[in-house]
């Protein structure tokens, strides 16, 4: 996002053009924030209020009777899982798509170029294809509801476009650098470990930002691999109110929602532009 | 990008010194095959096996997960007897280009409006984003709670405009229809994304040289903007179809393919054969049926994607 360019078109734009700009973002607004502002807004509602008809926006009384209720063992369960899970997730996925995305990028061969175009196009696979075979696999073994299948599994569904974005960041490090520690005896190991990872290491954040936010946010492998509510994620959490729920459940679900999205919305407040840059290489660069 | 490291270092300096040399043995050797044992193995344990699996249970008779005899084709031949099965397909091309033709158009023009803007560009960036942001189950369920009959604020609008309360996934049509705007509201910022890296890279001269010939914001977009992205739009369409035709979550949490089978897709379908109705055979023909769809998506990105850089 050079300034450059912004600059230079402003020169072209004048305060007219900007007319049409601004109500495109009215109208976005007006698309994107109301549900966001209803759930926020029946967050804040005492139980009864919330099945008040017609609704009102701003909640009165204020009530935090919703954050209050969702302090039960069932829900900080759910936390703790797909804090595991994440956490699992990013070290697994870290440490064996590091090594693969260096000998892919400087050990080219066909068959390594075969090998990661696999990779790649198995992680295209439809979710739910391999899900209802893992399902229908482990079922009836001690492996399912457990947390190295579902870290796996989480892994496995990440690692294309981990390697990939990988790539990109091993490929901009120049190969002198590692011809010069080859002549000081550095083996193939340690050059990975001394030169190229600190050298990445702002590519490994984003990947590790981008795993993090992929399991926080992911409701399927939860809901098909994790059979017992023990196991469950966050977003099972969210939508098991919906599901199971009997009364004026809903202060809690959007207490819940807004919990739930906290750590998602402050990495992005926090490191947007990595966040962004992660997100995106997973799709087919254009 | 491809050749970049390689031609970098066979270009150096004609007597290179001893350890160079032996730097550039060792990238022979077949020890590198090692780094890449555990990514291997995980994608034969995890995408390998099970789709092998599911072909197996699609060639058996299963009754409750439980492999029986051999059965042939016979599965596939019930799904391609299934009088169901082209309305899913109909669900599923409506699902996947409705949702394409709002979410397209609108990430296309949220990068644009986002690349022109001067002021508050992050704050209205992380607007764009915000649907994105929220996961699907999130996004699915704010949408069924502000859609609630009873107690949403949709349903008080149209009530005070005297058109009785949005019950909109009661009925088949309005379902799909809610289903695929929920959808196309929370992956328009995917498009986004893609569409404001592409736009980056156009060259600002020629803008202003389009200027200095008298061109208008039409002529800008028509002339310049569209034909640079071409590219990227094919890719856009690629990702994003990849993505309905394999949306579960979303349908999942708000209709669960229902009312009567309005909103099911072949992916939620695969979702209800196999814990719904407990038809492990059933579900895995659809499966394999998905799984070509996707091979077909598969081959047209990879065909972008090798002509611009791996």
């Amino acid at each position: 996002m050079s300034t450059t360019t912004s600059r230079r078109q402003g020169r072209l734009g004048s305060v007219l053009r900007a007319v049409p700009a601004w109500a495109y973002v009215i109208l976005s607004a007006a698309v994107v924030l109301p549900p966001v502002a209803w759930i926020f807004s029946t967050s804040l509602k005492t139980a009864s209020d919330t099945l008040e008809f017609p609704p009102r926006w701003i909640p009165d009384p204020l009530s935090f009777e919703g954050y209050l209720g969702l302090l039960t063992s069932t829900n900080s369960r759910f936390f703790i899982n797909s804090l595991i899970y994440a956490v699992g997730s990013i070290v697994l996925a870290l440490s064996i798509s590091i090594p693969a995305a260096y000998v892919a990028t400087r050990y080219r061969s066909r068959r390594m170029e075969t090998l990661m175009t696999g990779i790649l196009v198995l992680s295209m696979v439809p979710a739910i294809v391999v899900f209802i075979a893992l399902y229908s696999m482990f079922v009836r073994t001690a492996l399912i509801n457990t947390y190295p299948l579902l870290i796996v599994v989480y892994t496995a569904i990440i690692c294309g476009q981990t390697i990939l974005f990988l790539r990109n960041f091993i490929e901009n490090i120049p190969v002198e650098i590692e011809e010069a520690a080859a002549i000081d005896g550095c083996s193939r190991v340690q050059i990975l470990w001394r030169i190229i990872l600190p050298l990445i290491r702002p590519g490994i954040a984003a990947v590790a930002i981008f795993i993090f936010v992929f399991v926080w946010n992911d409701f399927l492998v939860g809901t098909v691999l994790a059979t017992t509510e023990d196991m469950k994620t966050v977003q099972n959490g969210i939508v098991r109110y919906i599901t199971t729920g009997f009364g004026s459940f809903w202060g809690l679900f959007a207490a819940f929602i807004v919990v739930a999205f906290i750590p998602v919305l402050s990495i992005f407040l926090a490191f947007q532009r990595w966040f962004v840059a992660g997100m995106t290489s997973g799709g087919v660069k254009g | 990008m491809s050749t970049n490291s390689r031609t970098r270092t066979s270009s150096q300096t004609a007597t290179p010194p001893t350890g160079v040399q032996a730097f550039r043995r060792a990238r022979k050797d077949r020890m590198v095959w090692l780094y890449v044992v555990p990514v291997t193995a995980v994608f034969l344990f995890v995408f390998v096996g099970p789709l092998i699996y599911t072909a197996w249970t699609a060639l058996h008779e299963t009754s409750y997960y439980q492999i029986g005899k051999f059965s042939g084709l016979n599965s596939f031949a019930e799904l391609f007897a299934d009088s169901e099965l082209p309305a899913r397909i109909w669900t599923t091309l409506v699902f996947s280009i409705g949702a394409l033709v709002i979410a397209l158009p609108a990430g296309l023009l949220s990068a644009i409006v986002l690349n022109n803007l001067h002021r508050f560009k992050r704050s209205i960036r992380s607007l764009f984003l915000l649907p994105w942001l929220l996961s699907q189950a999130t996004a699915g369920t704010i949408w069924l709670w502000f859609l609630n009959p009873n107690y949403g604020p949709a349903s008080a609008i149209t009530q005070a405009l005297g058109f009785g309360p949005t019950d909109v996934f009661s009925s088949p049509n309005s379902a799909l229809v809610a289903v695929t705007l929920m959808t196309a509201w929370w992956s328009y910022p995917q498009a986004m994304l893609l569409f404001l890296g592409a736009l980056q890279t156009i060259p600002v001269e020629l803008y202003e040289s389009l200027k200095v010939d008298g061109g208008g914001i039409r002529h800008a977009f028509l002339n310049v903007t569209l034909p640079h992205l071409r590219n990227t739009i094919v890719s856009v369409v690629i990702v994003l179809l990849m993505l309905y035709v394999q949306m579960v979550t979303i349908i999942l949490v708000t209709t669960r393919g229902g009312p009567i089978g309005s909103t099911e897709t072949l992916s939620m379908r695969v979702y209800n054969q196999m814990f719904d109705k407990f038809d492990l055979s059933g579900a895995s023909a659809t499966a394999i049926l998905l799984f070509a769809v996707n091979i077909v998506l598969t081959l047209v990105a990879i065909r972008f994607r090798r002509k611009e850089s791996l």
